[in-house]
């Protein structure tokens, strides 16, 4: 009984993050806006979870959860998904060279992967003929880096009651 | 150092062509499928605007559902503050009042002014026949788009490019149009250019959004006079919308123009669609 329930305890953990991801997209969540700044709440979940649990997040579902959030804010299909996409495989590629994992090391390779994924959203955004104001690009880049840490903690939180 | 070489090789093809843990699809196919919807995105065939309206509009509902929660939380708030705000509106509203009661008559006669002279130069005179209103069915404001969802689509004959009212006031135009939704693009993006005209001095000029709720008039001539105050209204020279539909007001801000819009475009629940511009004009 003990153990049923300890499985049931650890699904539900488990379902978590797919469940923010779904939420976040579902509800335009994904960039929380706020008058100084800018966190992109998307970049932040799907990184970690790619680079500590990957069998959180399927990539199936960054591809859905990518579609919703362009269909919720009304941008190209496909520009979202593809960005999320080289966030999951750059953090894919982190967890297959690296050996011991802190904070520091994600924190430092959160970098390329953001960089790369605003480039690529950029990108997708230019070609399709759609305005943007690259200096939000630019400041939400840099909020998301700083960020990172905080979400970090709580996602580790997170992480632990469900090896509990 | 080719040992190196390999392992970084190694590490990404692992990384983006093996399904890894638990996956069902590799990363690489579902990049190419994201690059092809894409490309998908700039072909318009019919049974492709079908399947894509049918996603959307299943999208829409979706995030109409699990938005609901944050929406009541957010109504609470307004209430509680609209209430404690109550005492200063009231004594606001009666200053209003009595400013409108001194210009109610003024008002009624440049109306009857207006019509006459509009019926003189064959414009066409707003009816509300020609307007459906609408149900503002998600505002969910991206930092890259500012624009919202309707409840209504093709199944009320809405069409891209109709001008889209707050009231009397022009607030955006539709940009894509499902079975049941649609999406307005509001004046304040940065994809917005609206054919403009200023009154009284009776400039063209272009009204281009910023991304906030300020946007600016663009291409007006060098020697203009425009002041603060000046009313700005559609124009119809490009034959999109009818002219005469009030905007908002010019604010000058040195060498700029920006236009203070006269509805507020985080307050809108409900809006006008104005179904007889496009086919009238055309």
């Amino acid at each position: 009984m003990a153990l049923l329930f300890k499985q049931i305890k650890f699904k539900f953990f488990e379902l978590i993050p797919l469940l923010l991801l779904f939420f976040i997209s579902l509800n335009g969540n994904s960039v929380i806006d706020l008058n100084f700044f800018s966190i992109n709440v998307h970049y932040i979940l799907i990184y970690y979870w790619v680079l500590r649990l990957p069998q959180a997040l399927g990539y199936g579902f960054i591809f859905l959860s990518g579609i919703i959030t362009d269909v919720v804010f009304g941008l190209p299909i496909g520009a979202s998904a593809l960005s999320l996409l080289v966030v999951a495989g750059v953090a894919t590629y982190v967890r297959v060279v690296t050996v011991r994992i802190s904070l520091l090391t994600d924190w430092i390779s959160f970098i390329p992967a953001l960089l790369v994924a605003n480039l690529i959203y950029f990108l997708t955004l230019y070609f399709s003929d759609y305005s943007i104001d690259y200096l939000y690009l630019f400041k939400n880049s840099i909020s998301t880096f700083i960020f990172y840490p905080l979400l970090w903690s709580i996602f580790s939180i997170l992480l632990n009651l469900m090896k509990q | 150092m080719e040992t190196s070489r390999e392992d970084v090789g190694i590490a990404i093809r692992s990384a983006l062509l093996r399904r890894g843990t638990q996956q069902r699809f590799s990363l690489f196919v579902l990049i190419l499928i994201s690059i092809l919807f894409l490309f998908a995105e700039t072909i318009e065939t019919k049974p492709l605007n079908h399947i894509r309206s049918i996603v959307k509009d299943t999208i829409y509902r979706g995030s109409l559902i699990i938005s609901s929660p944050a929406k009541g939380v957010n109504l609470i708030f307004n209430f509680t503050k609209e209430h404690f705000n109550l005492y200063d509106s009231y004594n606001q509203l009666r200053k209003e009042n009595e400013k409108l009661k001194n210009k109610i008559t003024q008002s009624d006669f440049l109306e009857l002014e207006n019509n006459q002279l509009r019926k003189l130069i064959d414009e066409q005179v707003n009816s509300t026949g020609n307007l459906v209103s609408s149900r503002v069915m998600l505002d969910k404001q991206s930092p890259y788009l500012n624009s919202f969802v309707l409840n209504s689509g093709s199944n009320k004959e809405i069409k891209n490019g109709m001008a889209v009212l707050d009231g009397k006031n022009f607030i955006g135009r539709i940009v894509d149009v499902n079975f049941f939704s649609s999406r307005v693009l509001l004046v304040s993006d940065l994809n917005s250019k609206i054919p403009v005209v200023i009154e009284p001095s009776g400039h063209q000029a272009i009204l281009s959004g910023r991304g906030n709720n300020t946007p600016s008039l663009e291409y007006l001539p060098e020697n203009h006079n425009i002041q603060d105050g000046n009313k700005i209204y559609t124009s119809g020279k490009e034959g999109i919308f009818s002219p005469g539909i009030p905007i908002g007001i010019a604010e000058a801000n040195g060498n700029k123009i920006n236009v203070s819009l006269f509805s507020d475009l985080n307050q809108i629940i409900f809006v006008n669609i104005k179904l007889g511009g496009l086919s009238e004009n055309k």
